[in-house]
Formats: structure tokens, C-alpha cells, sequence
């Protein structure tokens, strides 16, 4: 049962809820120019309750039975807080003369954050199902907000109906689970599923539960083969919004896969790693294949992106359940990863989205030259561009290093050669751009980079670095997470 | 004073890089050259303080620095040089002022170009000295970047391509030899070279599956035959003090790699693998040669000059014995100073005439006698004539492949006839003869600058020539260490864990 | 009394019927009137669990209730978005919606 005084472990919540309700008021009662600083409101509170995750971390209790305050959730707070950070900043000078509704669209914004921490802590089917709809609901309307866009409206309409068919998919497979195990509580289904005091005697519907959940999660991080989604969505949203959805969003797929696998379902754990080993392989093929024959950038990102959602999915096949860790999990692995990832990632969509705001185009022939025309955008790119390759001294370096790691230190020696072969078929299309940028000529007018985007790019890109040369103290705080949920 | 208090390996590393970032704020482009200059040669100075600190008759690691850099994953920063490592260090020290000397009027993005520069000295530097694995890839990545754009911006017409195929193939190396890296890191529990060393053995097939990974990064790297297709693009492409640092030293890195790591990481896998390198090794010697001779372009000579030197250095390695590795070791810094002292002459040449085929000129000795001097002597050390520093490299490694295989050392020699057909044949046509073309009365001879730089390669060149036991006394405790210790560990183990230290 | 199985074959007949119109039909509406179906035949699967199984625990039917509220928000949203496509191209059909390819 809830009890007020454990409240105050939710603060993080409740911090965003009350800056959302804020914006909005400030959005309809304020005067003009106070509408201006909507967006410097919306980051205020996302600081405030990036502090308020930071400061909880480390606990590890549950806030009612259906959700946990551990530091895996704070983690992934702390990832969706970031990166929403990151997005309002490319948004200051992108939603002006797009949309007079902006404070409608920074508290969606806020609400998807609350959504994104809701879902993480989850430990709860219902819960988990709650989290999920309301991340997906907000992110259709985030997706599609932009009415006169006629890309944002196609984008917005695929991204629903493949998202609600996914998810009824994925409640289908919660019923099924339900039914097995007469309950929706994550350890309590583990519990009956190990003990295997099941209520009803359909066992064989263990499997197709399994697999309907995963369609649902796969979904969210876009898996192949439930990614067709993606480079549509992506390339239709406005780019900001992308870079959400390539990255948060994502991530709450990732943690709720870690957590649903990992507390309600060790006993099939034979089973889900056999199944992520096919995912993970399709993702990563797929994916860079297809972005290889891209000719715009910005679809090019939204496929590899899918094919870097393969090689986290690595870490997840690569779960020992040994406690405490050794020094290659993938569990540390993965929630490294993304964090690098996320970063990177949010990073490269706003460089993209800067340079589509100038020049109107995200084809790569554009991109001639670019390093004349912007010498700050071709450099944060290069950076950002060689942590998704993998080179080191890069966030996106260390992420995969820990992730094939512990695909070898399980023995997957195949999952980690193909992964490797992907990642170097991989450098052929990231550096198609970097030629592009650099020798490539090309001519066009400057292109003058917003200030609030500009802080952005430098944040990604001084993240991206330190995660990549002094990775030690993230490495700890993503292992500590790591071990609170598997530990509780 | 307690010299081990002073990070000297760190400052000579950290150096470059916090000059590369110094220049990128430094206003003035006369500026600019002058402190990448200062840097350079103050790198170059302080790391002869390694030479002159050096405690002769030590096989182990010195100047060593060990701090713990990534706990969790056991990784180290971890540095330290031996007498392998300790002329490649000097060589890219050496070579780092007289390319930033060479570059002097550079116009196009000059700022840019000196920021690779260093950043690229760093990284070759931060190779030779890491002894952790993770830090080792660390730096062999890093100088990959900073070439690929001085071909890709600075290089010929076909640069784009050139600068592309040069990154695809090191690229593709490194990626196995990553994955090797963490396999090693499952079998042994450790990223640390010398826990490696030191740590139980492997059964033979694992061995060879880990040689064959690593020697492959490393071969492409050499570049060996016939993983060599992307040298003569990226060579020939390449602007002149790219191209001297990519023969003097990045190649470097591809041969240091295989005396460092394959051969006692693996040593049962090299005993076995030792019939296979070798012959890679002549073929890569004839084939260069053969091609050499049939090239009108003179950078392309002198890069596949270049290949068949190369193949000397991992016939010498794989010979396995002290006086093939230590020459090889000491061949490669020869190879650095001659080679790169080749591609400076091409480019000084080219800078001239803006032409570089060997039937452009002729009789250039009238008119450039400066110039000829210097073009004589370094082609004599390249071709490896007594007096000179190729000799005495040439000499050890082929002592060393006789005792190995006399087959192997016998067409070898060919190898080496081959050499001086070529590069005399060369000589000839660009020096002797009239001086026919009316557009080549016009070159000027070297000025001042150029005579610096050449006559500091010639000084080396001479004084490895004429005193090489100053060197070999530093190299061969190591080496004699390391060919003892591929002996003792050499037998194939099967099960059981080899003794030991 | 009706066994439990009988519920839950009619809940998979429904979910099947549903899915195959989701991805089967072409035109919008159809495609969300077809995802409702796959939510009812979710619906039937929880309480029917419920009933049979853990009749004295609600986790059941108020995942039930949970399930038929957030469908309903989310056919809210959905068909403002079909309205959007309608009014910016005069069509509902999700074959005509095709400017994102590649």
C-alpha cells in the first residue's frame, strides 16, 4: 500500500508534473514575453528534477507494489531528462514561426518525460502497460503536432498504427502471462514461474507470452523486425522530436526489456536470450545494410540507429544473472551503452535538424563542403559520427567495447563476429557523410547555428568525449544501477 | 634527482597533443608554424633525455608509468619503453620538426594541418610507448584519423579515393585485432601487456586464431604481401610530409606491433606461422622490387621501394633470431630515415618542377648539385651500402634469415640487387646525363631550410653507419630477452599452463 | 458452467480477426476499429482469467478497466491524427499516405 511518507521518492515526478502544469499556465495566462522563456522554464524543471533523480539514487525500495525507486529507474530518469534537456534546447529556435502553440508543445514534452520515468520504474505489468501508452500517446501527438506538415501528419498517422497495433500485441501477451501466473506483479510471476506453481495448465503459452511481449518492447527500440516504423517516423517528426525518439524513447524499450525479462522471467531465460540472439542479429544487419543505400542523412541516422538498438540488444543476450558483476556484464553494458548512445545520438539528429533548418534539404549531396560552411557543425558531427562508428576516445566506443565484451565472456563468439562485421560495414556509411563534410567541395552561404543549439551540440559533444576517455565513474554509477534491480 | 619522479613519457605524449590544441587558438598563421616548430623540437629534446637516462644492459620496461585509468574493466594507463620501443620513439620525434620544417609553405588551411600533424605525432608516440592493450588501440586508432584527412585534404587528384581505401583496409585490422584484444582479456583476465606476458599459456589453436587476428591488423599496417594495394594510392596521394610520416613511422607501427605482441603473446602460433610470414615476406621483397622497377612515377618508386624494405624487416622479425630481430628493429628506423628522407627529396623535387616522372628530368646535377649530394647519399643508405645506416640493418637481418633458411636469405639478396638496379637506374635518369629539358634550367637548388632538414637525416643516417653499436647496445638486451623467452614458450601447449617466469 | 478455454478461443479468434484487418486493411478508420478488436479480445483474456482463476484478487479486471480507458484515449488520438491526414490530402487510405519512403 502507499504510504505519504515513501512520496518522496516519486519528487522527480512530481517536479515535472508541477513544471508542466506551470508552462502551460504561464502559456495561457502570461503576458507576451513571458511566453519567450517557456522554453528556459521547461529546462529549469528538468534540471530541478534531474537533481532530485540524482540525489535518490542509491535507494532501492518500492514506492507501492507496482513501482520501484531503485537506481536502475533514476538511471534511465536521468537518460529521458537529459536528453529532453537537450531537445527543448534545439527546440527554442525551431517551434517560433512553426507553431504558435509552444507551451502546449514544451509540457507534452514534459509530460513525455514523467511518462519515460513512470515506465522505467515500473515493476508492474499494469504499470509497465500505463508507462508505455502514456510515453506512446504523448510522443504520437509530439510527432504529429506540426498540423500543415504534411511529412510530420504521415508520420505521425504510421507511427500510431503501428504503435497500437504493437501494443495491443503486447497486452495480449501480459493477459497471456496473467493468466499463467494469476498475477501482474513482476517478482511474484518470476516467483510461480520458477517455483512453476502455475494456476493454469496452458504452460505452452509461456512462449507466445514471451514473444508478444517483445514485440511490444522491440517496438520502442525498434528491433527488426518490428522497426519499419522508424525511418518513416524519424524522418517525418519534426528533427528534434527525433532525436527523442532515437534516443529516450528507445531506452525505455531497452529498460523495460532488462526489467521484464530480468525480474519476471529468469526461469525461460533460455528462451528470451535465444530469441534477442535473432533479434539482435537481424537489427544490426538490417540496419546498416539499408543505411548504407540511404542518400539523405537524416534517414541514414534513423537506420542506424536501428542497427546500434542490435548492438545494445548484445548486452541483454550477454545477462549472466551473476551477482555481484563481473567486470564484462552486459546489464553494465547496456546501460552504458545507452547512455553514450543517448548523447550521441541526440547530438547527430540536431546537427542534422540545424543544418535541414538552413538549407532545407537532409540529402547528402548537401553536405558538400560543409566544413566551409560551418566549420562547428562538420566538427561536433565528426565526433559525433566516429562515437557511432566505435573509434575510440568516444562515448560510443566504450559502449560497444562493453558490450562485445561480455558477448565474449558468455562465449557468443558468432553474435560477437557478426557484430563486428557490421560495425565495419557500419564506418562505410558514417563516413560517406564525413567525406561529404570535408572533401567534398561544395558551396553555399554559412550556415549560422542557433546559441541554444550550439549549448546542445557542445553538451553531446563534451559528453561524448568524457564518456569515451574518462568513462570510470559512469561505468560505476551504471553498474550500481545495474545490480539494484537485478538484486531486488 | 630522481628521474623516475618525472612522467617523461607522458610529457613526450601530452606534448604534441597540447600543442595540436594550442594551435587551434593560436592566431597568425606565421605564429601557428613557429610554435608547432618549438613543440615538435622540444619533444624531440626531451625525448633524447630517454636515450641519455637509458640504463644500457636492462631488458625490461623503463621509464615506466602505471596509474589505474578504468578500474572496473581493469584497464590501465600503463606506459614504458624498452630497447624495442625506444628508437621508434626517437625516430618519430626525430622526424616530427622536420616535417613541421618541410610543410613551411603550406597555404591551404595551414591551421588545420599542423593540428593533424601534432595530433598525429601523439598518437604515434602514445603506440609506441602504451603497454596496456585498450591504451594501445586507443592511439593505433587515433593516428589513423588525422592521416585520413591530410590525404583526403592536402593529396593529389585522386586523393578522396586514396584517403577512403586507406581507411577501409586499417579500419577493417582494427576492428579484428579489437576483438582479439577482449577474447585475450577472457582468457588471461588481463588488458595488461605484461600480465599477458607472464600469465598462463594458451592451447595452440587458440594461439593461432589470436596470431592470425593480430598479425593480420598488424599486416595491413606493414603492409605485407598482398594486403599492400593500399599503399601505393595512399603514398602516391598523399602530400610529402604525409607521406614521410606514413613510411617513416605509421608503418612503423604495423612492424613494431608484431615484435611487440605477436611474437611472445603467441609464441607457439609464430614457430608455426614462421615458414607462412617468410614467404609472404620475399614475395612482398621481389614483387616490390620487380614493381618498382617498372614505375615512372618517382613517389610510386619510392613507395614500393618502400614495401620491399618492409618485407626485409618481417623476414628479419621472423627469423626469430637475435641478430634478425635487432636488426629489424634498428631496419626500421632506418627505413624511416631513408624512406622518409626520399619522399622529402621527391616533394622538394616536385615543389620545383610540379612534376615527378622519372623522364621529366635528366642531368639535374649541373643545375641542382646541393640537391644531388643529398640524393646520392640517401639513396646509397636506402640501397644499403657499408658505411651507411641500411647496411648494417640489411647485414643483421640477413645473417639472421641464413640462419633460419638459406633459401630464404639467398633470395633475399636478390631482393637487395633488385633495390639497387632501381633506385640507380633512377638516380641516373633524373641526375646524370644532359641536362636536356629547357624547363629544368630554371629549378633552384635547395635553400636553407631544405639543407636542415636533410643534412639532420644524413647526420642520422651517418652515425647509425658508422657507430651502429650505440644503438645495438640498447636494442639487444630486449631483443636477446625476447627470442629467449619465444624459445622457452614456443613448445605447443595442449592443456596444461606453461611455467611461468 | 462455460469452461475457461471456450473464453479464451474466443479471445484469440478475436485478437486473430483483429490483427489480420490491422495489417490487412487499407483504410485507417478500418485499421483502428481492427486494433479495438485485438484490445476486446485482451479485455475477454483478463477477465476471463480473473473470474476462473483469482477471483478474490482485482489485478485482473482492473487491468481490464485500465486497458478499455487507455484504448479510449488513444482512439482519441488516433482518429484526431486520421482528421489531420484527411484534411491536408483528402484521404484516409494509408496507401496514399506514402511522401516517407526509402
Amino acid at each position: 500500500m502507499i504510504t505519504l511518507d515513501k512520496l518522496y521518492l516519486l519528487s522527480p515526478e512530481f517536479i515535472l508534473l508541477i513544471a508542466a502544469f506551470l508552462v502551460l499556465g504561464i502559456d495561457i495566462f502570461g503576458k507576451r514575453r513571458w511566453q519567450k522563456a517557456l522554453p528556459y522554464w521547461t529546462i529549469a524543471g528538468l534540471l530541478l528534477s534531474m537533481v532530485a533523480s540524482f540525489w535518490l539514487m542509491g535507494h532501492k525500495e518500492t514506492v507501492t507494489d507496482t513501482m520501484a525507486a531503485d537506481s536502475f529507474a533514476y538511471y534511465f530518469q536521468l537518460i529521458g531528462e537529459m536528453v529532453v534537456v537537450l531537445v527543448t534546447l534545439a527546440l527554442v529556435d525551431y517551434l517560433p514561426g512553426r507553431t504558435h502553440q509552444q507551451g502546449e508543445f514544451y509540457a507534452l514534452l514534459l509530460f513525455a518525460a514523467i511518462a519515460i520515468m513512470v515506465a522505467v520504474s515500473a515493476t508492474d505489468l499494469i504499470m509497465v502497460y500505463l508507462g508505455m501508452e502514456f510515453l506512446s500517446i504523448t510522443s504520437y501527438v509530439l510527432v504529429g503536432f506540426l498540423r500543415n506538415d504534411k511529412r510530420a501528419n504521415e508520420a505521425a498517422i504510421k507511427y500510431f498504427l503501428y504503435g497500437a497495433v504493437a501494443s495491443a500485441v503486447m497486452l495480449y501477451g501480459m493477459s497471456l502471462l496473467y493468466g499463467l501466473t494469476g498475477t501482474t506483479n513482476l517478482a511474484a510471476i518470476a516467483q510461480k514461474l520458477t517455483a512453476g506453481n502455475l494456476v493454469s495448465g496452458y504452460q505452452w503459452l509461456l512462449f507466445p507470452a514471451l514473444l508478444f511481449l517483445t514485440v511490444g518492447f522491440g517496438y520502442k527500440s525498434s528491433l527488426v523486425p518490428f522497426h519499419q516504423w522508424a525511418p518513416d517516423v524519424y524522418d517525418g517528426a519534426p528533427t528534434p522530436v527525433s532525436a527523442f525518439l532515437a534516443t529516450a524513447s528507445k531506452g525505455v524499450g531497452f529498460a523495460l526489456l532488462i526489467r521484464v525479462f530480468v525480474t519476471a522471467l529468469p526461469a525461460v531465460k533460455i528462451d528470451w536470450v535465444a530469441l534477442l540472439y535473432a533479434l539482435s542479429v537481424l537489427t544490426m544487419t538490417v540496419g546498416n545494410f539499408v543505411a548504407l543505400r540511404q542518400t539523405s542523412v537524416k534517414r541514414m541516422l534513423a537506420y542506424s540507429s536501428v542497427a546500434q538498438a542490435g548492438y545494445i540488444v548484445i548486452g541483454l543476450v550477454a545477462f549472466n544473472g551473476k551477482v555481484p558483476f563481473t567486470a564484462f556484464n552486459g546489464v553494465s553494458g547496456v546501460l552504458f551503452y545507452l547512455l553514450a548512445y543517448a548523447f550521441t545520438n541526440a547530438g547527430a539528429f540536431i546537427v542534422v535538424g540545424a543544418i535541414e533548418e538552413h538549407t532545407g534539404s537532409t540529402q547528402m549531396d548537401d553536405y558538400n563542403g560543409l566544413v566551409k560552411r560551418s566549420p562547428f557543425l562538420a566538427g561536433v558531427f565528426l565526433i559525433l559520427l566516429l562515437s557511432l562508428a566505435g573509434v575510440p576516445a568516444t562515448g560510443g566506443f566504450m559502449g560497444k567495447f562493453m558490450v562485445f565484451g561480455a558477448a565474449l565472456a558468455e562465449q557468443f563468439y558468432i553474435l560477437a563476429l557478426i557484430a563486428i562485421i557490421n560495425s565495419v560495414v557500419a564506418v562505410g556509411y558514417y563516413f560517406k557523410v564525413i567525406k561529404a563534410m570535408f572533401f567534398v567541395p561544395g558551396e553555399g552561404p554559412a550556415i549560422a547555428v542557433a546559441k541554444p543549439t550550439r549549448y546542445a551540440l557542445v553538451i553531446t559533444l563534451a559528453m561524448t568525449l568524457l564518456l569515451g576517455i574518462f568513462p570510470s565513474w559512469f561505468l560505476h554509477i551504471a553498474t550500481t544501477s545495474g545490480l539494484a534491480m537485478v538484486g531486488l | 634527482m630522481s628521474l623516475n619522479a618525472i612522467p617523461l613519457l607522458s610529457i613526450i605524449m601530452f606534448l604534441p597533443l597540447l600543442g595540436a590544441l594550442v594551435v587551434l587558438i593560436l592566431p597568425g598563421e606565421e605564429n601557428q608554424k613557429w610554435w608547432s616548430l618549438l613543440v615538435t623540437t622540444l619533444t624531440f629534446l626531451l625525448s633524447l633525455a630517454l636515450f641519455f637516462y637509458w640504463k644500457n644492459g636492462e631488458a625490461g620496461f623503463q621509464f615506466v608509468e602505471r596509474y589505474a585509468w578504468i578500474p572496473q574493466l581493469g584497464i590501465d594507463y600503463h606506459l614504458g619503453v624498452d630497447g624495442i620501443s625506444l628508437f621508434l620513439v626517437l625516430l618519430t620525434t626525430f622526424l616530427g620538426p622536420l616535417t613541421i620544417l618541410f610543410s613551411w609553405d603550406i597555404k591551404d588551411r595551414l591551421k588545420t594541418y599542423l593540428f593533424l600533424m601534432l595530433l598525429q605525432e601523439a598518437g604515434v608516440i602514445g603506440v609506441f610507448i602504451s603497454l596496456d592493450m585498450v591504451l594501445f588501440y586507443l592511439f593505433w586508432e587515433l593516428t589513423l584519423i588525422p592521416m585520413y584527412f591530410l590525404i583526403g585534404l592536402w593529396g593529389g587528384p585522386r586523393r578522396v579515393y586514396a584517403a577512403v581505401k586507406f581507411f577501409i583496409y586499417t579500419m577493417l585490422g582494427s576492428t579484428l585485432m579489437i576483438i582479439a584484444i577482449l577474447a585475450l582479456r577472457y582468457f588471461y583476465g588481463s588488458f595488461d601487456f605484461v600480465d599477458l606476458l607472464h600469465g598462463k599459456g594458451l592451447p595452440a589453436t587458440a594461439q593461432l586464431a589470436f596470431f592470425g587476428a593480430f598479425a593480420l591488423a598488424f599486416a595491413i599496417k606493414v603492409p605485407l604481401f598482398p594486403f599492400h594495394t593500399w599503399l601505393p594510392d595512399a603514398h602516391v596521394q598523399a602530400p610529402t610530409a604525409g607521406s614521410v610520416v606514413l613510411a617513416g613511422v605509421l608503418l612503423k607501427m604495423g612492424t613494431y606491433g608484431l615484435v611487440r605482441f605477436c611474437l611472445p603473446l603467441f609464441p607457439a602460433a609464430t614457430k608455426q606461422m614462421v615458414p607462412v610470414m617468410m614467404t609472404l615476406a620475399i614475395i612482398g621483397i621481389l614483387y616490390a622490387a620487380l614493381v618498382a622497377l617498372r614505375q615512372k612515377d618517382l613517389k610510386g618508386l619510392v613507395a614500393y621501394s618502400s614495401i620491399a624494405h618492409l618485407g626485409f624487416v618481417v623476414l628479419g622479425i621472423f627469423a626469430l633470431n637475435p641478430s634478425g630481430i635487432s636488426g629489424a628493429v634498428l631496419q626500421m628506423v632506418n627505413h624511416g630515415v631513408s624512406t622518409g628522407g626520399l619522399f622529402f627529396l621527391v616533394g622538394m623535387l616536385y615543389h620545383r618542377a610540379h612534376r615527378r616522372m622519372v623522364a621529366d628530368f635528366g642531368g639535374l646535377w649541373k643545375q641542382l648539385p646541393v640537391f644531388g649530394a643529398f640524393f646520392l647519399v640517401i639513396m646509397l643508405s636506402s640501397i644499403g651500402l657499408p658505411g651507411l645506416n641500411g647496411f648494417v640493418g640489411e647485414f643483421n637481418i640477413l645473417i639472421g634469415a641464413f640462419k633460419a633458411s638459406k633459401i630464404a636469405a639467398f633470395i633475399a639478396t636478390i631482393g637487395i640487387i633488385f633495390a639497387a638496379w632501381y633506385l640507380l637506374y633512377a638516380f641516373r635518369q633524373v641526375m646524370e646525363g644532359p641536362l636536356d629539358k629547357p624547363e629544368n634550367k630554371l629549378l633552384p637548388d635547395l635553400n636553407a631550410r631544405e639543407i636542415i632538414i636533410l643534412a639532420s637525416l644524413v647526420a642520422v643516417i651517418l652515425l647509425i653507419g658508422l657507430f651502429p653499436n650505440i644503438f645495438f647496445a640498447k636494442i639487444n638486451p630486449s631483443v636477446l630477452e625476447l627470442v629467449h623467452f619465444v624459445k622457452i614458450h614456443a613448445a605447443p601447449v595442449l592443456i596444461t599452463p606453461l611455467p611461468t617466469q | 458452467m462455460i469452461p475457461l478455454s471456450w473464453y479464451l478461443v474466443v479471445g484469440a479468434l478475436l485478437f486473430v480477426i483483429g490483427f489480420y484487418g490491422a495489417l490487412s486493411r487499407r483504410n485507417a478508420i478500418a485499421i483502428l476499429m481492427s486494433i479495438e478488436l485485438m484490445l476486446n479480445a485482451v479485455n475477454i483474456n483478463f477477465l476471463a482469467f480473473w473470474r476462473y482463476l483469482t477471483p478474490k484478487e482485482m489485478a485482473g479486471q482492473v487491468f481490464a478497466i485500465i486497458a478499455i480507458t487507455v484504448a479510449a484515449a488513444e482512439a482519441a488520438v488516433g482518429l484526431a491524427l486520421v482528421i489531420a491526414v484527411y484534411r491536408s490530402r483528402d484521404t484516409v487510405s494509408v496507401d496514399e499516405v506514402d511522401l516517407l519512403k526509402g
